[in-house]
């Protein structure tokens, strides 16, 4: 009996869950024909010349052509540098907020403007800095009137490295305080009073215990704040116009522009592009599945 | 004068008075408990002792020592929480060692007491496992071992047993006892469950509202509360509004029926309201003739807890609860019946009435 | 209290980082609304406002970003809402696949999307290893080229989608509500309709108005793409005039705090961001 019985019951759950899986079609559908398959495609153009055929001279050029070197050194550095700064500043503010000591209601009005600016990105941000930190800015005219410095004397553009990271950071601390927050409030009081039981100081409980569990979460948002400024156009574009050579300012030059036009090549560093997100995505995954861990 | 004194604690947050004129004077190894309602001051008194609170007036002495105002890393007490608090990021042998290691211990002199701690604790096996990896009675372990790594004068427990499933904190609880007298270590214990104070203290105090209702054994905390209020918070209890007939020979009336009692209470005179309490398990079917208190009851209903079977009474025109244990061989009285019970004088209590 | 004893009681440490940050958030904005007010000289006016918002470019950008924003936040409603439920329903098997795809969609910068789309969507469609052409190219008709405009946008906020609604989803455990409604008799239609979505309406919400404020503010797919949208607008008035794009600024910021209040209010402050500059 069970012989017969089992093959017959085995094809009905194999059905049962083919069936499952149809509920769950157009989502994969879609994600295939409009997210797998067109980065694909330009990964496997990466490999192509302009003929169609096979080639490893776009994947070369990558690492040969200086202009491309130097653009994706600078992405990296300005992302790194915005990382970082905007994660120290971000943890800092977040820290005001929860176990700071500062009252409730300037707590929600934090995350509110953290949540408004870490969207308010693109051309009104350039913008609102240009009206800023601009030649004619609100700050260099208070700066220039008041305190008689002229910053743009002094070397500071806001169209440069530095006037850049100062735009980015606008939606990189944001961004951290909203992870940090919920992050910070994980860490239980009990933790403080069992280190302060056992003899710890302030600092001691810090450096021993508090920081340790909260690195992979600073470490993986800042993780997350690099890819963030990575993968940035918009603010870039509309900031600069392209006088600062990014990665995502020179694949846009390779693959659309009049001057340099080789679509191959603008391809190669698109993969390129991938593969730092994608390295620092899954740094962010994986910190934040570590802290999670610990923080339960 | 005890090893660990607490005069006159009061402390204040706000506008509410958590604890007040609170006194009492522990000796060198013994194990005392809290026990009390939630909000009864309990935990904050522990607090208090631990150094994370600041009595507003009043003394801490320990060993001879004034600590009110030392800061919590200044004392030696060691501390059990509730929720473990056990560093997430730390080994068990990394916790065990954290206060060692912050004392600046050579090496060779933590990694031997923390073997040592491990061993006491049974924890061998785990290591080198985080926290995350074990069970909470097994996290509690761990929590205790780094309390005792220290060699702390006091060991304060916060409701260590209150996150735990029934089995492990019957089973922890005697460990933890076992420890505290293996080590003489002096203890306090807090919690708001009454078997469980009873179960491990060689003293009780019972809180309530911020002060010491009584402070005893176990023995004299469950069978001669002095309060209304630590009669009803320890064990269950009957309590029923009399009228007192007899001052001298303890004679009280409730609903007609007479009471006698062993126990007098000055200052009482003829007639006046007084509260008598019974525990359930203290009345017996009335199968032969008694001297005292045998009396008219009905039978209202049956409830079967395992070891014990309880039936509901009335006498008179009030619900009693009377508690037998289960006997499989041993008829019950039927729903309905109308029966005679028991109970000896001395089961009956006359409390004060605040 | 004297001041000596609340001096000591204010967290200075706390409060000298919070003051710092308001100052970053509040400085760009002032001065882009000082700047905005200042077309004039010596008068503070809102003609700036006045010219921005009577210029027709403005009205057609804006009121075609306003459109694709609803369509987008329709479409992507309409895929990830019955997807999420019936993941967290039936197939909890295939949650950890639409996260991952989900991450994809952060891992994959705007540009590169964009010029991913270009290429599949650019060139005539035919069946795989043949030359039997199904369609032109979708991008040779303003029709085509809207539906991968929006096709993208959803791309793009689909991580922020997909992660409201499916907490949404988790916190009022769908599952439970569903097998509590089938118990009493409800039929398909009447639980999805009368007892998930009016739960859900928080999640909705808030995915919806990030999605909003994506779409609006989005340049990169909208430019490569070469479709008339508000933000590349906004670019490009910022080419030739000055008190005007500041202007319009500051109103686009004014939009998305509006938008993220609502969030605020209807979630409880559990605040998103977007993850697409």
């Amino acid at each position: 009996m069970a012989q017969i019985a089992l093959p017959a019951s085995r094809r009905s759950t194999s059905t049962v869950s083919a069936k499952k899986w149809l509920g769950a079609l157009p989502f994969f559908l879609f994600a295939i024909l409009f997210l797998i398959w067109p980065s694909a495609r330009l990964m496997i153009d990466a490999f192509l010349d302009g003929q169609g055929r096979f080639t490893l001279d776009n994947l070369a050029q990558l690492f040969q052509n200086q202009t491309i070197v130097s653009s994706y050194l600078l992405s990296i550095q300005i992302s790194a540098v915005t990382a970082i700064g905007g994660g120290i500043f971000g943890f800092f503010l977040a820290y005001s907020v929860t176990i700071g000591g500062l009252p409730k209601p300037l707590r929600s009005m934090l995350i509110t403007f953290s949540a408004v600016a870490s969207n308010f990105a693109g051309v009104p941000l350039a913008f609102a800095f240009v009206a800023t930190l601009g030649r004619t800015g609100f700050i260099t005219a208070i700066l220039k009137n008041i305190f008689g410095v002229n910053i743009y004397t002094a070397g500071f553009n806001l169209y440069s490295f530095l006037g850049l990271s100062l735009t980015y950071m606008y939606f990189q601390f944001p961004l951290m305080v909203l992870i940090m927050a919920p992050a910070l409030d994980a860490l239980k009081k009990e933790w403080r009073e069992a280190a302060e039981n056992l003899g710890a100081t302030v600092f001691q409980y810090w450096w021993h215990v508090a920081l340790p569990i909260l690195m992979p979460s600073i470490l993986g948002t800042m993780f997350l704040l690099f890819a963030n400024s990575f993968g940035a156009y918009a603010t870039a574009y509309a900031l600069t116009g392209g006088s600062l050579p990014l990665i995502t300012i020179q694949l846009r030059a390779q693959i659309q522009g009049d001057v340099l036009h080789n679509p191959s090549l603008g391809y190669a560093m698109a993969m390129g592009m991938i593969i730092v997100m994608a390295v620092s995505t899954i740094g962010y995954i994986w910190l934040q599945s570590r802290s999670e861990r610990w923080l339960k | 004068m005890g090893y660990l004194t607490l005069s006159k604690i009061s402390k204040q947050f706000a506008d509410a008075v958590v604890v007040q004129d609170f006194n009492l004077s522990i000796e060198k190894g013994e194990f005392v408990s809290f026990l009390g309602p939630s909000g009864c001051g309990k935990t904050t008194t522990l607090r208090m002792v631990a150094g994370f609170e600041v009595p507003t007036s009043g003394q801490i002495i320990l060993d001879g020592a004034d600590i009110t105002d030392k800061a919590p890393n200044q004392r030696n007490v060691g501390m059990i929480f509730q929720a473990y608090a056990l560093f997430p990021n730390m080994t068990v042998v990394q916790n065990i060692g954290f206060g060692l290691r912050i004392r600046k211990e050579p090496e060779p002199a933590i990694k031997e007491r923390v073997a040592e701690m491990l061993s006491l604790t049974h924890l061998e096996k785990h290591a080198d496992k985080y926290p995350y990896q074990l069970s909470g009675g097994q996290q509690q372990r761990v929590a205790l071992a780094r309390a005792l790594a220290n060699h702390p004068q006091v060991l304060l427990l916060d409701e260590p047993l209150s996150a735990l499933d029934a089995k492990i904190r019957v089973s922890l609880r005697s460990e933890i006892r076992m420890i505290q007298k293996k080590l003489g270590i002096t203890a306090i214990f807090v919690t708001h469950d009454q078997e469980e104070a009873l179960s491990i203290s060689d003293r009780i105090v019972v809180m309530n509202e911020g002060r010491e209702e009584q402070v005893g054994t176990p023995f004299e905390i469950y069978n001669f509360p002095k309060t209304a209020f630590v009669a009803n918070f320890v064990g269950t209890l009957n309590t029923a509004e009399a009228e007192m007939v007899d001052p001298v020979k303890g004679i009280v009336k409730m609903d007609g029926v007479q009471f006698e009692s062993a126990n007098q209470v000055e200052g009482q005179k003829r007639g006046d309201r007084v509260s008598i309490a019974i525990r359930p398990e203290r009345f017996s079917f009335a199968s032969e003739q008694k001297k005292a208190n045998v009396v008219d009851c009905k039978i209202e209903n049956i409830t079967f807890l395992g070891s014990v079977v309880r039936i509901q009474i009335t006498i008179g025109r009030t619900k009693f609860n009377m508690d037998t244990f289960n006997n499989p061989f041993l008829e019950l009285p039927k729903i309905g019946a109308v029966t005679q019970v028991t109970c000896s004088r001395e089961a009956v209590l006359i409390l004060d009435r605040q | 209290m004297n001041l000596l004893s609340w001096l000591r009681k204010v967290p200075l440490w706390s409060g000298f980082w919070y003051t710092l940050g308001v100052l970053y958030f509040i400085l760009p904005l002032y001065a882009t609304l000082d700047f905005s007010l200042r077309i004039q000289r010596d008068v503070i006016s809102l003609l700036a406002y006045q010219n921005a918002f009577a210029d027709p470019g403005f009205l057609k950008t804006f009121v075609y970003s306003n459109i694709l924003a609803v369509i987008t936040i329709l479409f992507s409603l309409l895929l990830i809402v019955p997807t999420s439920y019936w993941i967290r329903l039936r197939l909890p098997e295939a949650r950890r696949i639409v996260e991952y795809v989900t991450t994809l969609a952060i891992v994959i910068p705007a540009i590169v999307m964009g010029f991913g789309l270009i290429s599949v969507y650019g060139a005539p469609i035919k069946i795989p290893f043949t030359s039997i052409q199904l369609t032109d190219s979708l991008l040779n008709s303003p029709v085509g080229t809207n539906f991968i405009v929006i096709m993208g946008y959803t791309v793009l906020a689909l991580p922020l989608m997909y992660r409201s609604v499916d907490t949404g989803m988790r916190t009022i455990d769908v599952r439970v509500l569903t097998e509590a409604a089938q118990s009493l008799g409800a039929n398909w239609f009447t639980i999805i309709v009368r007892v998930i979505l009016p739960n859900l309406r928080a999640s909705i919400l808030s995915g919806a108005l990030l999605t909003f404020a994506i779409v609006v503010g989005e340049v990169t797919i909208s430019s490569i793409l070469n479709v008339p949208a508000f933000s590349p607008y906004l670019w490009l008035m910022g080419q030739h005039k000055a008190y005007e794009p500041a202007a319009l600024s500051f109103a686009s910021f004014l939009m998305i705090w509006a938008s993220m209040g609502v969030i605020q209010i209807v979630t409880g402050g559990r605040a998103q961001a977007s993850v697409a500059h």
